[in-house]
């Protein structure tokens, strides 16, 4: 390998650890940390080596067979279903964005101490803008190494001297100690569900179309997916140690977007505090344009238009309004002053939901001679892919009695 | 003539991408009419694109049918070749597909920097 083809490896890899934290785990992983310790660690992990898998497989067949993943929902789910699954992950994408645009205006509000109405109009034109201007591997780079600040909860956590035994004790799955069996088994919806998003494998797959990945990106398809998505799991360790560390004991209920932000103060001081919210800031907006594109190329996909920011904004004019449409609706939830701690639950649980369909027509595909020749899963893939696809199901069905039975994890 | 391939209607040519003679998104084969299924021997005659081409396909698709217009109908004959998408031996304007874009474009040239 060529050190420019390392540089290029390396960059994607920074860029997916800085995407892979979204307003989800930063809410489900604060809330699982201040609720119960370190006990749910291990959850992380099954979500993350989940999303790796699910991604290494739609990046495979977007890299082969130059499909992105809603061409696959609608070849195998038909019309009908397909529209049914495209209505509801619209729906999900939609409360998501808008989740993110109203994370990215309270760090707004954090940073400068303007109201929060105002910086709302303002992160949704910024992003917006950004869209307009920039090309797309510019987007996924500025956004994805700026959210590297969130690296700084790593380095918290690090400082706040947990106990190391009872943080490993985390990573195996066992008896709880403390709250509800039923509250557990919400964070463990949540949290998986908040690694395995499925805008996050609309958005791989579609951005590999876009980057034109052919059968030499391979290698990179699986380094990215693995290492970058990897790294990005010790970002939710982190965040869930710092809760586990300062809040639990003091029983301090993470409610707002601001405070995982002061466990990095009370480590760091201002510094820490600084690096948090830019690092948050960042990827959040990253992740308010990941799901508000991932909207617009599953419309695209759908109904097969032209779509992609490299067809340009008038020659894929459907495609352009679509992400247009889907930033001003997201503008109108936020700005009916919905708390978006709670928005965000609520699109993970139903994104749960969502999961089975986005996934099967992935797994049946990656296994499908006449679209990926050679490359078809391995052994590997294919037992891992069935094992989450179980795991998937089982969620899925569990999610909304969860919340339901849970007030939302209050117990 | 080519080595005959085995195609599934269904899963190969329902549904899969239809791109033009220059390598542009048109549409989706929405729906497929067939001749000869009386006896004769049966054939693909038309692939039909959009619109009330979804009346067929399911509630969800009769009532996206009511909302929309006329479906576009290709002739079969215009298909260079079937993959993972169907590719067709025209430009898309020329077979009337993909129209939605050019109607949209004046609207999003008039951003500046489009």
């Amino acid at each position: 390998m060529s050190l420019k083809n390392v540089l290029a490896v390396a960059l994607g890899i920074l860029s997916a650890i800085g995407g892979f934290v979204d307003i989800g785990d930063l809410v489900f992983n604060t809330q699982a940390g201040a609720t119960f310790g370190y006990q749910l660690l291990w959850v992380v992990v099954v979500g993350v080596i989940g999303i790796i898998v699910y991604s290494e497989m739609c990046g495979r067949v977007a890299a082969v067979a130059k499909r992105p993943v809603f061409d696959l929902v609608r070849e195998r789910a038909g019309f009908g279903a397909g529209l049914g699954t495209l209505i509801a992950s619209q729906v999900v994408n939609l409360m998501t964005c808008a989740a993110e645009v109203g994370g990215v205006a309270i760090c707004l509000q954090l940073l400068s101490g303007l109201p929060y109405r105002l910086l709302i109009p303002l992160a949704v034109a910024a992003l917006a803008l950004a869209c307009w201007v920039l090309p797309f591997e510019w987007i996924e780079r500025v956004f994805g190494y700026l959210g590297l600040g969130l690296l700084v909860f790593a380095v918290a956590a690090i400082k706040l001297h947990p106990d190391w035994g009872r943080v490993a004790h985390g990573f195996v799955p066992g008896h709880h100690v403390g709250g509800s069996l039923m509250v557990y088994l919400y964070f463990v919806v949540g949290l998986l569900g908040a690694a395995m998003t499925p805008y996050e494998v609309y958005f791989y797959s579609s951005g590999a179309v876009e980057d034109g990945w052919g059968l030499e990106e391979l290698g990179l398809n699986k380094v990215t997916s693995m290492i970058g998505y990897g790294l990005g799991g010790f970002l939710s360790f982190a965040l869930m140690i710092v809760a586990g560390t300062l809040f639990l004991p003091q029983n301090i209920d993470p409610q707002f977007l601001g405070t995982p932000p002061l466990a990095s103060a009370d480590a760091l001081g201002q510094v820490g505090l600084l690096l948090a919210l830019v690092g948050i800031l960042f990827a959040v907006g990253g992740a308010a344009i990941e799901t508000c594109f991932s909207g617009a190329y599953n419309t695209a996909q759908f109904f097969g238009w032209r779509w992609g920011k490299r067809e340009g904004h008038a020659a894929a004019s459907r495609f352009t309004l679509a992400w247009v449409v889907i930033f001003a609706l997201a503008f109108l939830v936020v700005m009916t002053g919905y708390d978006p701690v709670k928005l965000t639950e609520y699109s993970v649980i139903f994104s749960v939901v969502a999961l089975p369909l986005t996934y099967l027509p992935i797994l049946l595909i990656a296994n499908d001679r006449t679209y990926m020749g050679s490359n078809v899963n391995g052994k590997l893939a294919n037992v891992l892919g069935v094992v989450y696809f179980v795991v998937i199901i089982a969620i899925a069905l569990a999610a909304i009695p969860l919340m339901l039975l849970t007030n939302g994890g209050q117990g | 003539m080519s080595k005959p391939v085995e195609v599934d209607i269904a899963l190969g040519i329902l549904d899969h991408q239809l791109v033009d003679s220059e390598g542009v998104n048109c549409g989706k084969v929405d729906d497929l009419e067939l001749t000869g299924l009386d006896g004769g021997s049966p054939e693909v005659a038309e692939i039909i694109v959009g619109g009330n081409a979804w009346r067929s396909r399911g509630l969800l698709g009769r009532l996206a049918a009511h909302l929309s217009g006329d479906a576009v109908h290709v002739p079969w004959s215009e298909v260079e070749s079937v993959s993972s998408v169907v590719k067709l031996k025209r430009p898309a304007a020329e077979l009337r597909l993909n129209r939605g874009d050019p109607r949209w474009a004046r609207l999003v040239e008039r951003v500046p920097g489009s």
